[in-house]
């Protein structure tokens, strides 16, 4: 049980701003120990596959502003699917993750891209993260094949160990970053913003970026 | 963690982050959890056409155990072991007066004897390749409103097949609510945003909520340390079917007490786990158990 961790956890309210992420992918492919080495810089070779969906709070410090990240731990079995696509709602960033050792999990990607489109809004941002890259002598899928789908799909690319910490915090801070550039892009099409004029004018005439996916 | 670089202004992010997050906020609301299928003609939680539950003659699960594929499970017996146990020495505690009256032990410290003692139990078997038990986070626990799930699993996948979601509900007297180990100063901020994301509905709702969400094989079990008239005996409500109740009346300890109104057959722990094995797939299954 992870009581201690939460009691640990500081019950700071002052936050500037939040950001809502998900991290999806196979059963296995390492979402939640991902997501521990970020939070707790911890890891566990035991294997407990999510039930349902869990979340971990953290906050980072970007120009002196305070961006509490509210990261969702989503579960990748299949029976679960109906609970976890229902917290795609309102994500910003999105963190999907593939294993290299496992060719089926690669094989899957294209499949949650899908649902990330079908379930979340537009505007969200994805990094494609290959997991495991501790494990050179079992691999099966390459550096290569990983980016170049990671192109195809328009996603960032990384390759990461949550075992060995490697590209952890990198794929967090790409990810916060490219929110970030994707709001300042699309209030560039938005003179309302950059001229100060009052928000209300975005409610009577929203911006072609908040309409909602048709899909769902 | 250091800070990061960025090519905008404080001043600019300030003003990009609040534009944005509000037209996030405006994306059409779809509801938090789906829930496929439900179409009851009939609303009882029983599953059946008729008003009144079936009486213990009623030819329910024992005639069909022996066609069952599954057999035989030797992970029933030894399911029946680790909850037998963790029950009586559950049961020690609930029935603790204080000769003063003053100390009450807390709910969640007699959830997590319960619990302790059924892992304890059941690593020493060494069960939990076929049947194992899944303690849910803080977090978890108001998101899904489950204390634990348990799940017999598929023999080669080691995906579960079957789950069965826990939540223990407490006599109002010894805790005035469920005891969900959300005492004021344990509330982080982490279970406070858990709570927002849950909207309005109870404990209870969410885990039936979150048992539809998955189908027919996710049981709800409602698992009562004490009734009224009762205090020293742990009871359980199971059904997989909860949701006829779902927009007709509210799901609480009411209606899980008022299950045994009347003298209904009780099942133990070793019966509730065949009837759920060898029922078949799709049908409705409640079930009142006796864990002590
Ligand atoms: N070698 C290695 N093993 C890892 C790494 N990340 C995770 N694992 C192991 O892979 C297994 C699965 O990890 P989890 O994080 O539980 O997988 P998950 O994606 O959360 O799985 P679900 O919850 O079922 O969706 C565990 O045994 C981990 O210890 C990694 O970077 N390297
Ligand atoms: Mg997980």
């Amino acid at each position: 049980m992870q009581m201690a961790a939460t009691q640990k956890e500081s019950s700071d309210q002052n936050f500037d701003y939040m950001f809502k992420l998900l991290i999806i992918g196979n059963s296995s492919v390492g979402k939640t120990s991902f997501l521990f080495r970020y939070a707790d810089d911890s890891f566990t070779s035991a294997f407990v596959s999510t039930v349902g969906i869990d979340f971990k709070v953290k906050t980072v410090y970007k120009n002196d502003k305070r961006i509490k990240l509210q990261i969702w731990d989503t579960a990748g079995q299949e029976r679960y699917r109906t609970i976890t696509t229902a917290y795609y709602r309102g994500a910003m960033g999105f963190i999907l993750m593939y294993d290299i050792t496992n060719e089926e999990s690669f094989s899957c990607v294209q499949d949650w891209s899908t649902q990330i489109k079908t379930y979340s809004w537009d505007n969200a941002q994805v990094i494609l993260a290959g997991n495991k890259c501790d494990m050179e002598e079992e691999r099966v899928v390459s550096v290569d094949n990983g980016r170049m789908l990671a192109e195809q799909l328009g996603f960032d690319f990384f390759e990461t160990s949550a075992k060995d910490n490697i590209n952890v915090k990198q794929t967090f801070e790409r990810l916060v970053d490219l929110i970030c550039d994707k709001m300042s892009d699309s209030l560039e099409t938005d003179p309302a913003v950059t001229t100060g004029t009052p928000n209300a004018r975005l409610t009577d005439n929203p911006p072609p970026l908040q309409q909602p996916n048709c899909g769902c | 963690m250091g800070a990061m670089e960025s090519k905008y202004s404080t001043e600019d992010i300030n003003k990009i982050m609040a534009t944005w997050w509000k037209t996030i906020e405006k994306k059409t609301q779809k509801p938090t959890m789906t829930i496929p299928n439900m179409h009851f003609t009939v609303p009882t939680l029983w599953g059946r056409k008729k008003s009144d539950p079936p009486a213990p003659e009623w030819p329910t699960v024992f005639s069909t155990i022996w066609r069952s594929p599954y057999t035989p499970n030797s992970f029933v017996p030894h399911f029946n072991d680790c909850v037998g146990r963790a029950a009586a020495r559950t049961q020690e505690y609930l029935q603790f007066v204080d000769p003063e009256d003053k100390f009450i032990p807390s709910p969640t410290s007699l959830n997590e004897i319960f619990l302790m003692t059924y892992i304890s139990q059941s690593s020493r078997l060494q069960m939990t390749n076929s049947f194992n038990c899944t303690p849910m986070t803080s977090q978890q626990r108001i998101l899904l409103g489950a204390d634990w799930v348990w799940a017999v699993l598929d023999r080669p996948t080691k995906n579960p097949c079957i789950q069965i979601a826990v939540q223990i509900l407490h006599l109002p007297e010894r805790c005035g609510e469920r005891a969900s180990g959300v005492s004021p100063e344990v509330c982080t901020e982490s279970m406070q945003m858990a709570k927002m994301e849950s909207g309005n509905r109870n404990e209870a709702e969410r885990m039936v909520d979150f048992c539809m969400s998955i189908g027919t094989d996710c049981y709800a079990l409602f698992l009562l340390f004490g009734r009224k008239g009762d205090p020293g005996n742990i009871y359980g409500v199971l059904s997989n079917n909860f949701g006829a109740a779902v927009g007709k009346t509210k799901i609480n300890r009411a209606l899980i007490e008022n299950f045994f109104r009347g003298s209904r057959y009780l099942h133990t722990p070793t019966g509730m786990l065949q009837a759920i094995i060898t029922k078949r797939a799709g049908d409705p299954l409640t079930l009142l158990i006796k864990f002590t």
